[in-house]
Parts: structure tokens; C-alpha cells; sequence
């Protein structure tokens, strides 16, 4: 007792100013936050619950005198009534059914590849990811040129190595290309991420398991089959997941070389959104194609979850 | 490991280095080949660029002459670098870059800050904010730009600079990518600091963030290209050359009825210096600390 008397008195003294400290603290803490929080609650927050609202509405996009009014679901109906809806959702399928193989093995490929101890293979590396940084705006305008209808270099190529047996192609003007050519070309400019999503996932699967099997007498095939393989199979969930997002997202592309045709051939989901919004007015309407989306969006990400919980990650 | 696995290992390894030589040389090829296909598209541009005649330009690209150019010029730039009136690229590059420092910088400010708070902060709820932030990510851009584009007209930001900054310097990936990178240095650091008295702003601006380079250029590099690469909003937002962008102005080509391809290839470079500028200014620490990051995001 005698021995604590004199340790009381002290403590408190210590912490008051403590408190302060704390007190200070929090607050800083809070200061700190506080610009990343309102600016998500504003930009990202708001105006997404606000979809949902605007969507059930009749919202033009320029003010009119008449009020803006409640209609419900009116608007999904219409959507959902709609051909050139489906014909877009179509087209983001078909889309993603041929970009997951083509950029995603392309990604792969060049992954496994520079995940290898060759030469200059940093350089390399800097090098395949050049597409990635290049402006969408500026892959249309390389690819416009290569796609050139009928004696662009793509027909050009294609007429040599035939001998001129294969009639030129008219890659974006003709329905049954168009899409094909978005997705060469989208390929080309996006593949660059997910490669780098790959090479970590490659420098993730330790030396040692290599070292066992190779013990085990695995060749080299095996070693790709039995340890990279499994290895890499949350890459390869996320990859395929990332990808799938992007492609129901197209759009630049397809608004600056097609404008969604031929005969509606690349009308893709978001250039249907913008069309509603900006040269029918109608936003309301354009609210809902953007709940639809993300809805879609939703469902992948979603899948994404519970396909890596199942490999246990 | 057995004493009897040492030499079935050895002569594997000796049976497989013969095997490995051949191995490498179709790697190596494959790689070069890659490497053309990848790269040919892109030096196809830079060579164009420098042609003065556009339907030359058409009628080289089928051909050879495509990756050669017998007398260069830079005339196409020097029509396309203007900083008003027609074809005032020079000034939509300006434009560009004003854009992307403004949003890189603040947004390295804020979303690491951010971060630095949900990672080592006493605030109660952190880790319900934490979770909220990663659930935002979901959200596309695309399908909030709608009630986006209504909010900024009726707050008269339309055709401004501020509506293509705003808006997207604080984000849930940058937010989550620095919350991981703060977390996993070391506590002692936190802790040594808080003992001489440091205040949280304090440590977080002297000693955690000088140590974050690595994650400062993945996210300098990311928001680059994707401040630099936006297209659909400010289409949405823009209407006159004050603060277009060079993406929706290189778009503007498309739409008329013969495509100007000289210009359109030299405003293509233009567009191009920057962003690969700074690529290789942070590339060194880009590819090392991009690394696993993402896959669990």
C-alpha cells in the first residue's frame, strides 16, 4: 500500500496528457481519412445509388419543364423488351468467348516465357508491356490501318501467303468479322496486365516444389503439369474473372472504329447505355442499363469468390 | 533429402542440361517472334509518323516500306502541334498532362493516406471501412457515369478541368493496393516512432512513406495510364478545346470522311511520349511490387 501511494498520483499525471495524445491522434487519424472517404462517398457512393433511383425514373438528360416521374420498372421492362439489348449482350458474349482464349493465352504464353532465365529478359518484359500503355485511342488509330479493306496489310499478308486465293476481308465492314477484328485488337492492347498478374503468380510457386518432383523424376512437362498448373490456379481464376469484367465493359473501341455495326454486329452493352443517354435523352433509361451492368459485373466478381474458396485460398 | 537421391540427381540434371540448351533456343526464338508481332504495330506508327503523304502511308503499309521511311519529316507534327485553333494537339497534350499530374498527385496523397490510416490507425470501424472500400471496387465506372454526368452539370462542372480530375482521385484499388503495402512492413517502425513521440501524420509522412517507393510508382503508373486513357467521360464532359483531352481529340479523326492517317499518326506519337516516359521512369519498381498484390485483391 505504502509502496503504491506514491505510484497513483503519478499515473494519473500521465494520463491526462496521454489522453491528449490520444485524443490528437484520433483526430489526425480522422483528418487523414477523411478526404479519401467523402470523395468515394460522393463520386462513387452517391451517384451509385442514385443509378438505382434514376433508373426507376423518367429522367431526360437535359431538364424539362415537366417533372421528372416515378415509373418503377417500367424501364427494365423496356430494356428487356428490347432486341438490340439482347443483340448487345450477345455481342459481349461472343466477344468474351474468343478475347478469354486469345488474350489470356497470349498473357500466358508470354509469361511462361520470360518467367524463364533467358537473355534480356527484363528488357523483354518492358518491351510486351508497351501495348498496355498505349492509349485505346491510338491502338484504333495503329489498327484502323492494318485492318484497311481491301488492301490493307492484314489483306496484303494474308493475299501473299494464299496466293491470292483468299478474297481481301473486310474486317471491320463486314458482320461476320467486325467483332473478331475488336477482339485482335483488344487482345493486343490489354493482354500486357494480365501477363504481369502471371509472372507473380509464376515467382509465387516456391523453387522447392520444383525440386521435389524433379527428385520424383518429373519431366519437364510433368513439372509444368503437376506443380505450375496447380500452382497457378488462383491466377488463373483471377486472370479469367479480370478479363471477363473488361470484356462486358467494351466500349472505346467500338465507339471509335464501328460505332456498334455493322447491322449491330459490335453493339456492345455500355455503347447501348450511352446511346440511350446521350442521343435518345434518355437517362433514366440508360440508369438502368447501367444497373443491369453492374449486376453482371456483380454476379462474375461473386463467382470469382466462391471459385477461389473452393481452391482454398 | 536421401544420400541415394544425390547422384540419380546429378546425372538428371547432366542428361537434362544437353536437353535444356535445344529448350532454350526455341524459347529465345519464340520470344523474338512474340516480340515482332507485339512490337511491328507500334513501330508501324512511329515510322508513319514521319511520311508526309497520307495515302502514301496507305499504300506503304501492305508492304516493307511500311517499317521504312527513305526521307523522314517532321512536318506532321509540326501541323498537329499547334496550341489553338485546328488541330491544336499541342494544346490537348497539355491539357492531357495538366489532368493526369493533378489526379496522380492528389491521388497519391489521398488514397495512401488512406491507406496508411486502415493499416496501422486506432480508429474504431477500420476494418468495417476496410471492407466497404474493397466492396466499392466492384462498381464500375461505367455504370455510375450516368447520375455522374447529372450531378456534375447541375454543380455547373461541365467542361472543366476539375470534373476530369475529382472524381477519380480517390479509388478503392490504390486505397487497397497502399492499405496492403503499408501492412506488411514492420511493427517495430510503427513502434519506435510512437515512442519518441511521433504523431501519426508524423510517421506516416517521414518514415513510411519515404519507404514506399515501390508502391508509390505501381500506383503512379496505374492511375497514369488510366487518367491518361479515359475516353468515355470526357466525351461525356467535354465540349470545347478548353479542357478536351488528346484521346477524344485523336478520336475526332474517325469522324471524318477521309481519315487524315499523317496527322493521326503523328498526334498518336505525341500521345504516346509522355505515358512511356513515365513507364520507364518507374517500371524498375513497378514489376517487382505489382507482384502478388493483385491475385488476392
Amino acid at each position: 500500500m505504502t509502496l503504491q501511494q506514491p505510484a497513483l498520483p503519478a499515473t494519473a499525471v500521465a494520463t491526462r496528457p496521454a489522453r491528449r495524445r490520444d485524443r490528437a491522434r484520433l483526430f489526425q487519424e480522422i483528418g487523414m481519412l477523411a478526404p479519401a472517404v467523402a470523395l468515394l462517398t460522393i463520386f462513387l457512393v452517391v451517384p451509385f445509388l442514385l443509378s438505382f433511383w434514376t433508373a426507376m425514373t423518367n429522367q431526360p438528360l437535359v431538364p424539362r419543364p415537366t417533372p421528372v416521374r416515378f415509373i418503377g420498372l417500367t424501364n427494365f421492362l423496356r430494356i428487356f423488351k428490347d432486341d438490340l439489348f439482347w443483340t448487345s449482350l450477345w455481342n459481349v458474349s461472343r466477344f468474351t468467348f474468343w478475347i478469354l482464349p486469345v488474350q489470356c493465352g497470349l498473357a500466358f504464353a508470354t509469361a511462361l516465357l520470360l518467367h524463364q532465365k533467358l537473355p534480356l529478359r527484363n528488357f523483354f518484359r518492358g518491351l510486351f508491356f508497351l501495348p498496355a500503355i498505349t492509349s485505346m485511342v491510338v491502338v484504333c488509330v495503329i489498327w484502323g490501318t492494318l485492318f484497311q479493306y481491301p488492301t490493307g496489310p492484314f489483306n496484303q499478308v494474308i493475299g501473299f501467303l494464299s496466293g491470292g486465293r483468299i478474297q481481301p476481308i473486310d474486317w471491320l465492314g463486314d458482320p461476320n468479322w467486325a467483332m473478331f477484328s475488336i477482339v485482335l485488337l483488344s487482345a493486343w492492347q490489354a493482354y500486357g496486365f494480365q501477363m504481369i498478374v502471371y509472372l507473380a503468380g509464376l515467382q509465387g510457386i516456391p523453387d522447392e516444389l520444383y525440386d521435389a518432383v524433379r527428385i520424383d523424376g518429373a519431366n519437364a512437362f510433368q513439372r509444368f503439369w503437376h506443380v505450375t498448373m496447380p500452382g497457378l490456379r488462383p491466377t488463373h481464376v483471377f486472370v479469367l474473372v479480370i478479363t471477363t469484367i473488361q470484356a462486358f465493359k467494351l466500349y472505346t473501341q467500338v465507339a471509335i472504329l464501328t460505332q456498334g455495326g455493322p447491322r449491330s454486329s459490335t453493339e456492345t452493352v455500355v455503347h447501348y447505355m450511352v446511346r440511350a443517354g446521350f442521343e435518345e435523352q434518355k437517362l433514366g433509361y440508360a440508369s438502368a442499363v447501367s444497373v443491369i451492368l453492374f449486376l453482371i459485373v456483380l454476379v462474375i466478381a461473386l463467382l470469382q469468390r466462391q471459385l477461389l474458396r473452393r481452391f482454398d485460398v | 533429402m536421401s544420400d541415394l537421391a544425390i547422384p540419380t540427381l546429378q546425372t538428371e540434371a547432366r542428361r537434362e542440361r544437353s536437353a535444356i540448351g535445344s529448350l532454350r533456343l526455341v524459347q529465345t526464338a519464340c520470344i523474338l517472334v512474340i516480340a515482332l508481332v507485339i512490337v511491328s504495330p507500334l513501330f508501324m506508327l512511329l515510322i508513319a509518323s514521319l511520311k508526309d503523304d497520307r495515302f502514301q502511308i496507305l499504300a506503304d503499309m501492305g508492304s516493307f516500306r511500311a517499317f521504312w521511311v527513305s526521307n523522314p519529316t517532321l512536318s506532321n507534327f509540326a501541323e498537329v502541334s499547334n496550341l489553338s485553333g485546328e488541330l491544336a494537339f499541342g494544346r490537348y497534350l497539355l491539357n492531357s498532362l495538366f489532368i493526369l499530374g493533378c489526379t496522380v498527385g492528389a491521388g497519391l496523397i489521398v488514397n495512401s493516406m488512406a491507406g496508411f490510416v486502415l493499416a496501422w490507425g486506432t480508429l474504431r470501424g477500420r476494418a468495417l471501412v476496410l471492407s466497404l472500400v474493397i466492396a466499392l471496387y466492384v462498381i464500375p465506372q461505367e455504370s455510375i457515369i450516368m447520375p455522374l454526368v447529372i450531378m456534375v452539370s447541375r454543380a455547373g462542372m461541365t467542361d472543366t478541368f476539375a470534373v476530369q480530375i475529382v472524381p477519380w482521385v480517390a479509388s478503392p484499388l490504390y486505397i487497397f493496393l497502399f492499405y496492403q503495402f503499408f501492412a506488411q512492413l514492420p511493427k517495430e517502425l510503427f513502434e519506435a516512432a510512437e515512442m519518441d513521440g511521433a504523431s501519426v501524420f508524423r510517421i506516416y509522412r517521414s518514415i513510411f512513406l519515404p519507404l514506399s517507393l515501390p508502391a508509390l510508382a505501381t500506383v503512379s503508373i496505374l492511375m497514369g495510364i488510366e487518367s491518361w486513357n479515359q475516353y468515355l467521360w470526357p466525351i461525356l464532359v467535354t465540349q470545347t478545346d478548353y479542357a478536351r483531352p488528346i484521346a477524344v481529340a485523336i478520336a475526332t479523326f474517325f469522324g471524318q470522311d477521309s481519315i487524315y492517317w499523317d496527322r493521326a499518326m503523328a498526334a498518336s506519337v505525341l500521345m504516346m511520349i509522355p505515358i512511356l516516359a513515365l513507364y520507364l521512369a518507374f517500371q524498375r519498381w513497378f514489376v517487382s511490387s505489382f507482384v502478388g498484390s493483385a491475385v488476392k485483391g
